[in-house]
């Protein structure tokens, strides 16, 4: 299965769990869109140390006991 | 030879009204005049409300006549994004979804316009719920560049800004979740502001994103803007966002040099940015230089990569405004335009956590901007677009052909920002920057634009619209 095939199964299953039904004419330009909106929110899921968030510890890795 | 009516400023015709060398019917008609001959070109406006506006006129005459003064928009004519609530008028968000809605209520700008005595035009174009545009798939047809009528004005506030170039009414209202009044003020060459987030209310403003939407003006000069703020600014218990701060005098800086000033320039920001002109850096450089003339000391900075910026507040208001319009988005999907379905359907796409991060990483990019790089400087002067206004035929039928603006950051951050004209591009097009200030210090923001503005006269020419009228 294509990257571009594996994606659009990706989009097809979110928008089920949604309930969304795209109009067919509007799939492609959903597609390019969820391709640079997955791109976008990966970005925010970069590992951040404890001093960004100094109040709160956020990162289970000082407290896990090592394998 | 004295000014024709449609380019006396906001400060000007004012005291042109308390001089009794004009009256506020004389400025309606002839704005009514203007875009009954004009608006046909670009689509300003969705609704002329021609027997409101001469009733506010009127009433303003005998009211300025008998000593009451209302303030510095007393019979000064204006426009209403469409996504502002106006009492008993067409409030349509410019969507098939709200073609036949009339709200009961004014919004609390809109009331305060009527409170002070303006004079309302009507209801100017904005992209679909000012989110997706521009699109020819709505009930009224998009707005259109008064500088090049084959090309965008910007959005979402669409509307306002042609309508100011054009010289159709001297202040619009707009709103701003990601670049939606200073997209328009680059394109169109007019003045912006996307004041402080919480500094105007936003009740009876339909939302897109409750995060990131801010109201604010386009007018033609900095001045304008400032006496526009005076109006609007201001509490209201019943804006959850709202500030409870007083209102400041946003005019107490014009007129002033910017000695003493110290203003950051993150050169690297946008220098290298895909879609950056050569020109349009060239503009930038030129004003960070003649601020430095002006007496400010500039200096460049380093700020974290736009590209985190924007993600975060992408992914933040495509959540919120999936949710806002969920039921419909999933019930009525073909109501909506092509471009606002595709932008907003991806909200359904977004995880818990996704939207978890983007608030976290928001408050590390607000401190940073407060908290380090504007205490260390008094304002950030930094691009607006990359390049002038594309073409229409440049937006590709799947999907919005990529703007190339950096205004999505201060939505993030929530800071003020002025969006001023610099000069033109060769092909005739505006060019312009953003001015950035600290949380609620519209002022000094206000000062660096208006010194600016009187140096170097970046809009000295209007859009050439009677010709091609007479054409």
């Amino acid at each position: 299965m294509s990257t571009s095939d594996a994606l659009e199964q990706e989009l097809d299953m979110l928008l089920a769990k949604a309930g969304a039904t795209v109009p067919p004419h509007l799939k492609p330009g959903v597609l390019a869109g969820y391709r640079e909106m997955k791109g976008m929110a990966a970005m925010l899921h970069g590992s951040r140390p404890a001093t960004h968030e100094p109040s709160n510890i956020f990162s289970l890795k000082p407290f896990l006991r090592s394998a | 030879m004295a000014k024709p009516l449609h380019e006396l400023s906001i400060a000007e015709a004012g005291r042109a009204l308390r001089a009794g060398t004009v009256t506020s019917v004389a400025l309606t008609q002839h704005a009514l005049s203007r875009i009954a001959a004009i608006d046909p070109l670009i689509h300003a406006f969705v609704l002329v409300t021609k027997e409101r506006a001469l009733a506010d006129a009127e009433r303003a005459d005998r009211e300025l006549k008998s000593g009451i003064d209302k303030g510095p928009l007393h019979g000064v004519p204006y426009a209403l994004k469409d996504i502002y609530n106006t009492a008993g008028i067409r409030t349509t968000c410019h969507s098939k979804l709200l073609l036949d809605h009339v709200p009961s209520e004014d919004s609390v700008v809109e009331a305060r316009f009527r409170a002070g005595g303006a004079v309302l035009l009507g209801k100017l174009a904005t992209h679909e719920f000012a989110l997706g545009g521009p699109s020819f798939d709505l009930p009224f047809p998009p707005a259109r560049n008064p500088w090049n009528l084959d090309h965008f004005t910007g959005g979402s506030s669409s509307g306002s800004g042609a309508a100011v170039a054009a010289g159709l009414t001297r202040m619009a209202m707009g709103s701003d979740t990601g670049g939606s009044i200073r997209g328009p003020a680059f394109y169109c060459g007019v003045v912006g502001l996307k004041p402080t987030y919480g500094r105007v209310s936003r009740r009876g403003v339909f939302p897109l994103s409750y995060t990131l939407d801010h109201c604010g003006p386009l007018t033609w000069t900095v001045e304008d803007t400032a006496l526009t703020m005076q109006v609007i600014a201001g509490y209201d218990a019943q804006d959850p966002a709202s500030a409870d701060l007083p209102v400041d005098d946003f005019s107490k800086g014009l007129g002033q040099d910017l000695n003493g000033l110290k203003l950051a320039y993150p050169r690297s920001f946008f220098a290298k940015q895909e879609g950056m002109t050569d020109e349009t850096l060239a503009s930038l450089d030129a004003a960070a230089q003649q601020m430095g003339k002006l007496g400010a000391t500039v200096s460049e900075i380093t700020i974290p990569a736009y590209e985190l910026f924007n993600a975060c507040g992408r992914v933040i208001l495509t959540a919120e405004a999936y949710a806002i319009h969920e039921e419909e988005l999933l019930t009525r999907p073909t109501d909506y335009a092509a471009y606002t379905y595709m932008r907003m359907i991806l909200g359904a796409t977004l995880s818990a956590s996704d939207l978890t991060q983007a608030f976290r990483l928001r408050r590390e990019l607000t401190t940073l901007i407060n908290g380090e790089v504007l205490k260390a400087h008094d304002a950030i002067i930094t691009a607006n677009g990359l390049s002038p206004a594309p073409r229409f035929e440049e937006f590709a039928p799947n999907m919005p052909t990529k703007m190339t603006l950096q205004t999505m950051p201060f939505n993030v951050t929530g800071n003020p920002v002025l969006a001023l004209p610099t000069g033109f591009a060769k092909n005739g097009l505006p060019l312009g920057m953003q001015i950035v200030g600290r949380a609620f210090d519209e002022a000094t923001v206000l000062r660096v634009g208006a010194a600016y503005e009187a140096a170097t006269g970046a809009m000295g020419k209007r859009p050439e619209l009677e010709a091609a009228i007479a054409a």
